[in-house]
Parts: structure tokens; C-alpha cells; sequence
């Protein structure tokens, strides 16, 4: 019943959000494709590993990918079919992944696991890891291991800040599945052990916020909107006061974030005995007909979603996996829907910016909107110079990739790109 | 496939604010505007000669520069940022309006070449290009320059006696007329430094569209003012005189805010824009001449030096001292 304003955290930067395209747009289910390309690894780790050969008959949530390590997750049908292929796919995004090809025979059948008995810690996390539940946020991160840490927590929050421009689909689900959120929630605090329950939402959403206000146990707290308010160390910060440590992660400072996608993930593999096989996205743009948030199975090809869209429409230059601050973009449409997708964007040339890079002005504009305080340029001249040891000692590790530096650099030069090359060069040099 | 079409690939993030070099350049232009129509007002055509003159020299050389190094003119064009031309505007406006007139195409000449082009170009000069290039045509032309100096309404050239020269030589500081100060009127002076008004429009648009923070010239504007007071026995009749009289307000708003030649970070910033005003004030009481552009050039030669130690502290960095020394 509790609401309260966040934290103020006064380095950021604000976008136009354009979330209107579609933010009013309900849920729209959209039928099952004719064929599935099931990814295999759909999370950060080992891939799994089929367990199906071409020519199985499979039903709609049958396990066909089994999770390969701790760090991994469980894969399942999201039709009811016939597997025609097993192969290694190239997508649009330019990584080699193994696909499981399934052809849809139109079937209904499907399978269920069976009920829990007792709700302890220990059956729920056994549960959340045998449904394949990941991040569903975008990083993919298998949930079982997040809820099982090695010291004890004391919050639980639930990011329902999406503060990706476009993006609706945590939105909608907050509105049309609060219950759903809300029962998902307890069962993540329960394995955690957990008494303390904050959901954290950006103001530009004051339906949502209503929303969850009826809940006693959960505590709203409403957050400035601005950019990135939804990455994790920003979100603890301006939600608990707790700054986490560079390098470290949030189970340091006693807390744990979850994605609203996730909790309800969690709360379908718990009591409707359902494994993960679809996900909640928005598809959205200029380029796209009818922008729509959309619940759609796992393994949905983009082009079919495109066809249900309505089609594109003028000349989009860029197709974007995810939100147009973070997302990747993509060569083509040979991508397949995955469990971390959030969206798909289809961006005409005045909603993307494709200028050439100019000389840097040193008007430390990037240095002053980092949420991270760091000094991208300075970043970005070591790491193009080849002087990564610097660039590590400037902070390159810290960097989030959310683009706030340049977002806004007036000489456009690709910052998030030279720092990211930075990262992957000191992990490779061991620096 | 059915679409086999090839989008854009690229890094992240796909969408950009407009902002751009360009539009930034161009912006600072409009902010000089006021100033420049103050100088024609006050100092007639050869004010209006001198700022075309050199606002020409800069941008001509910056194209035969590029010519000469090999670039094709249409390339050039596309590229122009507008920077010269902020350069050219600046050195007009920081010369007195009877000196000739080839000395603000050499001044123009001398900055964009030798200050900006030669180390790189945009954002690569260590120094501010207009600021080096009013200390060329100072240096290079000095006696001319001296005798650059016009009143306006008596329309005779007047040797190097200023307000701030009678000023700092001692003159009676209560006699003068605070507004006729900032509105420039009565006033020898360079052709954009004596109309205050018009330089503090200009600030205040550069402040409202977000270009430089207006906190960085007050505190130079402010220090100086303080330190003058302070030099003087503190005798707070010399505050207003001293930051409304020689070069200050169009150093500190336009010359000293220079994106390459300022410090990246805040405190830096802050300790740049104080050691400016001390310095200033310092050598105009050491000198009893007008000291801003050469202040500005010394201390742009200290900016490396400041980035170097002072750098912002990652967010979380604190904490994680503590533990690495547990």
C-alpha cells in the first residue's frame, strides 16, 4: 500500500521515449508459425543440447534442449510438430547458434509438469531451473542461480522501469498481469527468503503504479523518468540509497533484481506447471505497419511477425533486437524469436541517426551524462590508440553500453563501440 | 528468404540526439550576433569591414588548408563545421575598429592555420585559435594596434587610454558611468568588448540552449571583480568597473568556454575558471594593461595538466577502495 519517490540520481540523460506508438495497444496472441527455429542458447553460458532427432514427433512444451552446466537452461517446444532440422544458423544479428527446427502440425497437445507438493525454497528454485526460466530482461542470466546466492539477501526488487525508448511489452504486462507479477513475486522472495518486496516503476507510468498500489507486501516506488533507469546498480541506488561496488554485483549489497517477465515466468512454472515457451515483446518503429506488443512462441521467425504486423511500410533502414539504446541491430530479417527478446524496432532514417563521426569537440558532454561517471572519451582516444591498459584504469570495465554518451555527442562518434572493443580487448589481454 | 534486403549495421545506440558540431558552431555564431551588431552601431562600417575580414581569413584559409593537404573542395564543404568561422568573429570582435585592415586577415590566417589546422584540426588545437590569434596581431603589430582605439562619438583615434587603462592607472573609479560601461556607449575599446549588454545576451542564449554552463564565466567574472577589490584595499567601488571594462566579458562567455581548450570535468572546471579570474586580475594590477587573451592563452596550457588529475570517480568507486583495503 506503500508508495514513495526514488531516490534522485542526477547523472542521466533523457530521451524522447516514443513509447506511444503502442503503449495503449493490449496483448495481442499471435498464432503459432507454421515453422519454429528454436535457438539453443537463448541465455548467457553453455548452450543446451538437443535431445530430439530429425523426424521426432513433438508436443508443445516437451523438453527438446536439455541445459549443459550450471550455468545454462533448459529448452522446450513451443508447438506441437514434427522436427525437420537441427542445424547451425547464422542470424541477421551475425552469431552462429545451433537451431532446433520444428514444423507445426497445428496440434494442441501439450505437457505439464506436476504439481508441487510443498513450497520451499529448495522445490521452487529445483522448479524455476527445470522450466528453463532465464533474465527475460535481456542478459539471459539462468533465475535459478540468481536465487540461489551464496549470502543472505534482504530485497527483492522488480525492475518495472523500462526505460528503453519504444518498448511497452513490461508495461502492458504490469497493467493486464499485475496478479500474475504479483504472485510471481512471492514466489521469488520465498526462495530467497525475502520479507522485503520493492517494485520500482518510472513516473511516465502512473497506470502502473496504480496498479500495484492495491498490494500491501510491495512497496512502490516511483522513479524519475530517465535513462537508464532500469540498470540494475541505477535502480538499487535510487530505490534503496545502496550504492553497489565497482566490479561487483547486486547480491553484494543484499539485493536481488528481477524482470517482470521473469517473475512471471516464475509464476507459470510454478503453479500452472507450465515450462517456458513464449514471450511478451513489442514490435514497433516507423518502418512497421501496425506497431503491436505481441505474445508470441519462442522460435517465431521475424518474418513472420513482420507478415502479422501488417507488413513494413517507407524505408526502414535498421531492424533493431531489443531497444533502440541498447538493442543490436541486425543485417536481416533470419532471426528468430528468443526468450530474452523484448522487441523488435524497424527504424526509418529520420528516427536513427546514421552520420559519419567528426573530430571530438571535448565538450564533455559524454563525461557529464555517464551514469556511471565515467570519461568515455578519454576511453574511446586509449582504446583506438591501443593503450587498453589505460582504458582499463579510466573505468572501461564499469561501462554499461547504455549509450548515454553517445546518445548525445554532438561530433557522433561511435563511444559505446570503441569502449565495448576496449572491454572485450582487456578480458582477451587479461589486463 | 522472402526479404533479402541489407539493412544498417552498427553499434548500439540507434537513435542520437540532433545535436550536432555544426549546430553547436552555428549556434555560438548566433550569440556573438548581438555584439557584432553593437560594434557596427558604435564604430560604423570599418567595424563592419574588420568582422568580415576576418570572419573571411578564417574560413578561406581553413579551405586552402584542406585544398593544399589534398582534400576535394566539395568534401571540404560538406565537412565545414562553422568553427572558422567562430574563430573569425572572435578575432574581429577583440581589435580595435581604425586598425587596418589587413591585420585581422593575418590574425584569421595565423589562427586557423598555425594554432588550429597544423595540430589536427577541430577540437585538436591546444590552444583557443582566437585567442592566439589577437596576441599574433598584437605582437606582430604593435604600435598599429596601440593606436587602434576609437571613442565613438568623438570619432578620433585615441592612444591605448581605455577605461581600464585609466583604471588600473589609478584613476578616479567614482566618476565613471557604471552604465555607460555596460551599455558601451562613450567607450573606447575593441570593436565587440565594449557593449556588455549584447556580450551577456549572447551568454545567456548559449546558457539557454544548453551550450556552456553560464556557472563557469560568472565564477571568472566574479573572481576577478573580487580579486581586483581585494588588490585594492577592498574598495568595492573598483568591483563593478573592473568586470564591466577591457576584455573580460567577452573572454570569459565566449574565449575561456572553448569546448577543447576548457577542462572535461566539473571540478576542473571550476578550479580552471578561479585560476582565471585570480590570474587576471593579478596581472592587470601587476601590468595596468589589459591581460585577458594572454591569461587565457597561459591557462588553456594548463587544461592537460588539470584533465590529468582531476577525472571523475566511476559510480560505485568509493565502496570499492574500502573493500581492496580490507
Amino acid at each position: 500500500m506503500s508508495i514513495r519517490k526514488g531516490k534522485n540520481y542526477p547523472y542521466g540523460i533523457h530521451v524522447k521515449d516514443m513509447k506511444e506508438l503502442c503503449a495503449e495497444c493490449p496483448i495481442i496472441k499471435m498464432p503459432a508459425p507454421k515453422k519454429v527455429y528454436i535457438s539453443m542458447s537463448q541465455h548467457i553460458g553453455a548452450p543446451a543440447i538437443p535431445i530430439v532427432n530429425v523426424g521426432d514427433k513433438v508436443v508443445k512444451r516437451q523438453l527438446i534442449g536439455k541445459e549443459s552446466g550450471v550455468i545454462s537452461a533448459n529448452v522446450y517446444s513451443s508447438v506441437c510438430g514434427t522436427v525437420v532440422g537441427i542445424e547451425d544458423i547464422v542470424t541477421a544479428s551475425g552469431l552462429k547458434m545451433k537451431h532446433v527446427i520444428i514444423e507445426n502440425d497445428g496440434g494442441d497437445e501439450e505437457i505439464f509438469f506436476d504439481n508441487i507438493e510443498n513450497f520451499e525454497p529448495k522445490t521452487i528454485i529445483e522448479r524455476i531451473r527445470l522450466a528453463g526460466i532465464v533474465g527475460l530482461g535481456g542478459a539471459g542470466f539462468p533465475t535459478a542461480v540468481k536465487l540461489s546466492p551464496s549470502i543472505k539477501l534482504d530485497t527483492l526488487i522488480i525492475n518495472g522501469a523500462e526505460c528503453e525508448p519504444y518498448l511497452n511489452c513490461d508495461y502492458r504486462l504490469m497493467l493486464e498481469n499485475t496478479e500474475d507479477i504479483y504472485r510471481g513475486v512471492k514466489y521469488a522472495a520465498l526462495a530467497l527468503g525475502i520479507k522485503k518486496i520493492i517494485i520500482g516503476i518510472e513516473a511516465n507510468k502512473p497506470k502502473a503504479i496504480e496498479a500495484f498500489s492495491k498490494y500491501h507486501d510491495i512497496e512502490v516506488v516511483v522513479l524519475k523518468k530517465q535513462y537508464p533507469m532500469g540498470s540494475e546498480k541505477h535502480l538499487i541506488y535510487c530505490t534503496t540509497g545502496r550504492k553497489v561496488p565497482c566490479g561487483k554485483m547486486p547480491f553484494d549489497v543484499g539485493c536481488c533484481v528481477q524482470n517482470i517477465k521473469t517473475v512471471i515466468a516464475i509464476k507459470h512454472a510454478i503453479e500452472d506447471n507450465k515450462a517456458l515457451s513464449s514471450t511478451v515483446l513489442t514490435v514497433s518503429g516507423g518502418g512497421i505497419k501496425e506497431p503491436k506488443n505481441l505474445r508470441i512462441q519462442i522460435g517465431t521467425s521475424l518474418d513472420d511477425i513482420i507478415e502479422f504486423c501488417g507488413g513494413l511500410v517507407g524505408d526502414s533502414v535498421k531492424i533493431i533486437a531489443g531497444g533502440p539504446m541498447m538493442g543490436k541491430a541486425m543485417i536481416g530479417t533470419n532471426s528468430y524469436t528468443r526468450k530474452t527478446n523484448s522487441g523488435y524496432l524497424f527504424l526509418t532514417d529520420k528516427e536513427t541517426n546514421v552520420d559519419e563521426p567528426t573530430n571530438c569537440i571535448n565538450c564533455a558532454r559524454c563525461a557529464k551524462n555517464c551514469p556511471m561517471r565515467l570519461m568515455p572519451m578519454y576511453i574511446e582516444s586509449f582504446a583506438l590508440s591501443g593503450d587498453f591498459e589505460s582504458a582499463k584504469k579510466y573505468g572501461a570495465m564499469n561501462c554499461l553500453e547504455c549509450g548515454s554518451c553517445a546518445y548525445n555527442c554532438p561530433a557522433k562518434r561511435p563511444l559505446v563501440q570503441s569502449i565495448a572493443m576496449a572491454k572485450s580487448k582487456i578480458k582477451e589481454l587479461k589486463i | 528468404m522472402a526479404n533479402e534486403k541489407l539493412y544498417t549495421f552498427s553499434s548500439s545506440p540507434h537513435i542520437k540526439a540532433p545535436t550536432t558540431t555544426k549546430g553547436v558552431m552555428i549556434n555560438v555564431c548566433i550569440a556573438l550576433l548581438p555584439a557584432v551588431i553593437a560594434g557596427i552601431v558604435f564604430f560604423g562600417l570599418n567595424a563592419f569591414l574588420i568582422i568580415f575580414l576576418s570572419v573571411f581569413g578564417a574560413v578561406a584559409s581553413e579551405f586552402i588548408y584542406l585544398l593544399i593537404a589534398g582534400k576535394k573542395f566539395k568534401d571540404i564543404a560538406k565537412q565545414f563545421d562553422f568553427t572558422s568561422c567562430v574563430t573569425g568573429l572572435l578575432i574581429g570582435l577583440s581589435i580595435g575598429s581604425q586598425t587596418p585592415l589587413y591585420v585581422p586577415i593575418f590574425a584569421s590566417a595565423f589562427a586557423i592555420i598555425v594554432v588550429k589546422m597544423i595540430f589536427g584540426g577541430t577540437g585538436k588545437n591546444l590552444v583557443n585559435p582566437a585567442v592566439a590569434g589577437r596576441i599574433f596581431a598584437f605582437m606582430s603589430f604593435t604600435t598599429i594596434m596601440a593606436n587602434g582605439w576609437l571613442t565613438p562619438t568623438s570619432g578620433e583615434p585615441i592612444t591605448g587610454a581605455t577605461v581600464l587603462t585609466g583604471i588600473l592607472g589609478g584613476a578616479d573609479v567614482s566618476s565613471l558611468s557604471i552604465l555607460d560601461l555596460f551599455l558601451g556607449v562613450n567607450l573606447a575599446g575593441c570593436i565587440g568588448e565594449t557593449c556588455k549588454l549584447a556580450l551577456i545576451l549572447g551568454g545567456i542564449y548559449l546558457a539557454v540552449r544548453g551550450i556552456i554552463n553560464i556557472g563557469y564565466p560568472i565564477i571568472y567574472i566574479v573572481v576577478t571583480g573580487l580579486f581586483t577589490v581585494a588588490l585594492n584595499g577592498f574598495n568595492f567601488s573598483y568591483f563593478l568597473p573592473s568586470i564591466l571594462s577591457g576584455g573580460l566579458m567577452l573572454g570569459a562567455i565566449f574565449m575561456a568556454t572553448d569546448y577543447t581548450t576548457s577542462p572535461n570535468t566539473t571540478l576542473g572546471n571550476v578550479i580552471y575558471f578561479i585560476a582565471l579570474g585570480l590570474v587576471t586580475a593579478g596581472l592587470r594590477q601587476a601590468t595596468g594593461i589589459e591581460v585577458v587573451s594572454f591569461v587565457i592563452l597561459l591557462m588553456n596550457l594548463f587544461v592537460p595538466l588539470i584533465d590529468k588529475f582531476v577525472i571523475n570517480r566511476p559510480f560505485g568507486f568509493v565502496k570499492q577502495k574500502k573493500v581492496k583495503g580490507e
